[in-house]
């Protein structure tokens, strides 16, 4: 996985608080001061908690996933993001200013300029052409028609679409309109993508190549995304770090490693218990320390070794454990060896889960 | 007794109301009688000055562009039939009745629409009066127009206008409420201003309601204007009226025939717009 290459906070929620309903403010002011949960705010003031006390820190250059079942605040946390729905407690900073407090102008600047947005429903006019609703947002910017044509023209080509310009979205795939989404947010060249579960509608085989082409397509732009989607497996795909969420709370927030490997609770485990942990298992995660490696072995020179990153992934260790005549691997990070891959090693993280499975059956 | 004691109170109070609005108010009144007539003599004018023909191949390549081939043909050949029934000034005048007040009447109802889609209060207090309006018999908004107009077509006008108003008022103010929500968060989060998102957002969205409510109000003003025969528009109404009191009920078919001839010819032709307006391309 490409990793983060700077650690710039874009997006910063600070203990952000969602309530809907008439009594919100005095259900806000009891959650203050008398730190209610989010069932007695529904019993006290028939009010819905909608997210609850969210933090979160999204970095340049990163895809951070949201994930969570339906009415677990993800689509609201994504919202509050660019103030589509204005938080009812804390802060929201992006880019380091607060956007509860900006003014509609530099609200509007902001969202135009620095924040793009791709919906589940698509949301294509269906009077435009697609090149037309490419251009969209540059529109609203009040852009001259040759150069937002030029920019969406090139957009579309980066989703591969050069060949639709001028027909309309009701003559195109599922698929293909999601394309179109993207490509109207990355038209306005916005340092973030908020993708509000863009590939939830669409068959398997169209959403993986889309989770991929996604992926590839915000590394190479060098954006940074903060995806909303209610399956894990999407989450994995495509996110370098994963906040789940229940009930308004971000239970867990890390990397899929740290998720699947160490689930916060048992409702992050349960959700985990279905994933296949082979593709998880890397270098930095299964290696013991070099100590412990020369206590077991006092024998073997680790120098001797074959050599590999700490990214390295199952097969490849596999791979390089056959061609090893010691039954160990090196990881090296920065030309030091950071820790040693044994066979032992590798076969207890692939067992892990399912012998603790197999202990419950 | 009581009740009938206060009607009767109610009624005097109209007539005074009424006759007082034309003792002080009367060159008010005739203003808008001439505002009135001299917009409905121009559309009349124009329609009156090609010979039937022109105006038939008119409609016909009109139906041809907003329908269809076959519906075109069928719209000219029906207009001429108007014409070989020796109805043709009736018919045109009828057709000058309607569009004008139509014009009038989505003049006012639109914008109003538009206001009322951005203030769902006003629009509720709003509602009742358009039910009132809608559900009262035709009939009645001719007697006022009498006092105060006077016998001809700007009666006619004045009382087709008010009934003309509610289906495109309504149909507007709902077009414009009824935006889809995932295409305003578009617009939000796109950074739109608030005339950006009703130029570009709002109104688009609301052209077909729009549509089907020029429509509607079409169709409402062509009942209410064959009615108007009674207070002497003038067209087919008139003839019809005449017709029925003098129990020439071949005449009064001629007459019932052209009337549904223009109907069905304009409505067509609305509906195809909406669908052009709303499909785009397609």
């Amino acid at each position: 996985m490409t990793t983060v290459n700077s650690s710039e906070v874009l997006i910063d929620c600070q203990s952000v608080w969602k309530v809907f309903g008439d009594n919100a403010p005095a259900a806000i002011k009891a959650i203050s001061e008398r730190g209610l949960t989010k069932k007695e705010v529904l019993q006290e003031y028939n009010c819905v908690v909608g997210v609850s006390d969210a933090n979160l820190q999204v970095r340049r250059g990163e895809i951070f996933c949201i994930m969570g079942l339906s009415g677990s605040g993800k689509s609201t946390l994504i919202r509050l993001l660019n103030r589509l729905i204005m938080p009812s407690l804390g802060k929201v900073l992006v880019k380091g200013r607060d956007i509860g407090s900006l003014k509609a102008a530099d609200l509007r600047q902001m969202r135009a300029r620095h924040i793009g947005m791709v919906f589940q429903s698509v949301a294509l006019l269906p009077h435009r052409t697609v090149l037309e609703n490419a251009a969209f947002g540059l529109e609203v910017q009040g852009i001259p028609l040759a150069e937002r044509n030029r920019t969406a023209e090139m957009a579309l080509a980066k989703v591969g679409l050069s060949d639709w310009l001028k027909r309309y979205p009701g003559e195109l795939s599922g698929g293909m309109q999601q394309r179109v989404g993207l490509a109207r947010a990355i038209a306005s060249d916005p340092e973030i993508i908020l993708m509000d579960e863009p590939f939830s509608a669409l068959d398997p085989l169209i959403r993986r190549q889309l989770q991929d082409e996604f992926r590839q397509l915000t590394k190479d732009l060098g954006k940074s995304a903060v995806f909303i989607t209610h399956d894990l497996d999407e989450a994995i795909r495509i996110g370098d770090r994963i906040a789940i969420m229940k009930d308004g709370l971000i239970i867990q927030v890390g990397t899929a490693e740290e998720i699947i490997l160490k689930p916060a609770d048992p409702y992050v485990a349960q959700f985990v218990a279905g994933i296949s942990r082979l593709h998880l298992v890397k270098a930095h995660s299964v290696m013991t320390s070099v100590a412990e490696f020369q206590q077991a072995c006092p024998g073997v020179d680790i120098r001797a070794l074959l050599r590999t990153n700490p990214e390295a992934d199952i097969d490849e260790l596999i791979t390089l454990t056959m061609m090893s005549d010691r039954d160990a691997v090196a990881v090296v990070d920065d030309d030091t060896i950071v820790g040693i891959v044994t066979p032992r090693g590798l076969l207890r993280s692939v067992s892990d889960g399912h012998t603790a499975e197999l202990a419950h059956a | 007794m009581e009740g009938l004691d206060f009607a009767g109170t109610f009624d005097d109070i109209v007539d005074s109301g009424l006759g007082w609005l034309g003792d002080n108010a009367g060159a008010l009144f005739e203003l808008v009688r001439t505002v009135l007539e001299g917009f409905y003599g121009a559309v009349l004018w124009t329609l009156s000055l090609p010979p039937f023909y022109v105006i038939a191949i008119a409609f016909a390549l009109l139906g041809w562009r907003v329908v269809g081939l076959r519906f075109g043909a069928l719209a000219g050949v029906a207009l001429v039939v108007c014409a070989a029934m020796g109805l043709w000034p009736e018919t045109m005048s009828t057709l000058a009745l309607v569009i004008s007040a139509t014009i009038l009447a989505l003049i006012f109802a639109i914008p109003a629409g538009v206001l009322t889609g951005f203030a769902p209060k006003v629009d509720r207090s709003l509602e009742p009066v358009l039910d009132l309006v809608q559900t009262l018999p035709p009939y009645i908004y001719l007697l006022p127009g009498i006092a105060l107009l006077g016998y001809g077509p700007a009666t006619a006008l004045a009382a087709t206008f008010v009934v003309a108003v509610p289906p495109a008022f309504r149909l507007t103010s709902l077009g414009i409420r009824m935006t889809p929500n995932e295409f305003i968060e578009l617009g939000q989060s796109t950074g739109m201003t608030n005339w950006q998102m009703f130029s570009k957002i709002r109104l688009p969205f609301a052209v077909p309601s729009i549509m089907a409510g020029i429509n509607q109000s079409l169709m409402m003003a062509f009942g209410m204007v064959v009615i108007a025969g009674i207070v002497g528009s003038g067209g087919l109404g008139e003839t019809i009226y005449k017709a029925v009191r003098t129990l020439d009920i071949a005449k009064s078919i001629d007459g019932a025939i052209a009337i549904v001839i223009l109907t069905i010819v304009l409505d067509r032709l609305t509906q195809g717009a909406a669908r052009i307006g709303y499909g785009g391309g397609k």
